[in-house]
């Protein structure tokens, strides 16, 4: 069984896991995969317009309402990490996947993935949207720079941007079902009012 | 008739693609891939400010916090100089 790790379950990440949900179940060369969520944050009201997080789930571990909503819904069974990642649990949390996408929404953490799945050479997937809702990111590990943010207010903090949200998220979901169905790593730039383009 | 191609010049050419207001195009000339960032955000400002294939023209333009990534060429695609707004977040 093929580990798909996913950290950070907010905007983009609670979304990929939505739209990932059937890798498990798939038949074919992206079959036989189980999709391990990682989170440390709480669903706050706030989170409800832009997140795949409903407000049954309020107060409760982002990653651990995942795994719940995605059960009751689809009857489809996700792991789920209620942690933080830091180098110190990074071996445990990310050692073995066969893929990690990262979704996380602070420079800092970013690190951390990138610098462990380097080390161990592990294919990485990272989601990154800008401020705004007018750009997004789906850029395999060797072509992404990490950007910090610089205090303007988050994509996902009303829903605004949720069809935006989608859109990169279904981008990120697509890239990452290539990969495990052929081994091909498509990086995306997607646009508010262009197409997406290849990176 | 022959034409002879410097091919180190062309190695150091590169497509600026630019970002704005959710929009993404190329600037129609090519420029150097090892370009000053202060010279692509200038020469974007110029472009951006006329209107180029993909994205309206702006006058209130500005490109001051915009990351500029440089993308060598891959079997399919070109040098790229990629200016772009932060995406710091998941």
């Amino acid at each position: 069984m093929r580990k798909i790790v996913i950290v950070g379950v907010g905007a983009l990440g609670s979304h990929a896991v939505l739209l990932l949900r059937g890798v498990g179940l798939e038949r074919g060369a992206a079959a036989g995969c189980e999709i391990v969520a990682i989170d440390f944050d709480r669903v706050e009201q706030k989170n409800t317009l832009a997140q795949f997080h409903s407000k049954s789930t309020l107060g409760k571990n982002k990653a651990l309402a995942l795994q719940q909503s995605i059960s009751f819904l689809f009857g489809v069974r996700i792991g789920a990490v209620p942690h933080r990642l830091t180098q110190d649990n990074a071996r445990a949390l990310l050692g073995g996947a066969a893929l990690v996408i990262d979704c996380l929404d602070n420079g800092p953490s970013r690190h951390v993935v990138q610098s462990f799945v380097r080390e161990l050479g592990i294919p990485c997937l990272h989601g990154a949207l800008a401020d705004g809702g007018t750009v997004g990111r789906v850029v395999w590990d060797d072509k992404f720079q990490i950007d910090e943010a610089d205090g303007r207010g988050a994509t996902c903090e009303d829903g605004a941007h949720l069809p935006f949200i989608g859109l990169v998220a279904a981008q990120l979901a697509r890239a990452a079902q290539q990969f495990l169905a052929s081994g091909q790593q498509m990086s995306f730039q997607v646009f508010a009012r262009s197409p997406s383009t290849f990176v | 008739m022959i034409q002879l191609v410097n091919a180190d010049a062309f190695r150091r050419q590169a497509t600026l693609n630019i970002t704005w207001a959710g929009q993404n195009g190329d600037l129609p000339n090519a420029i150097a891939f090892d370009a000053p960032d202060a010279d692509i955000r200038r020469w974007a400002v110029e472009a951006v400010r006329s209107g180029i294939p993909g994205i309206s023209a702006d006058a209130d333009v500005s490109f001051r916090d915009f990351v500029v990534e440089r993308l060598s060429a891959t079997h399919d695609l070109p040098n790229r100089v990629v200016l772009r707004p932060k995406t710091p977040f998941g």
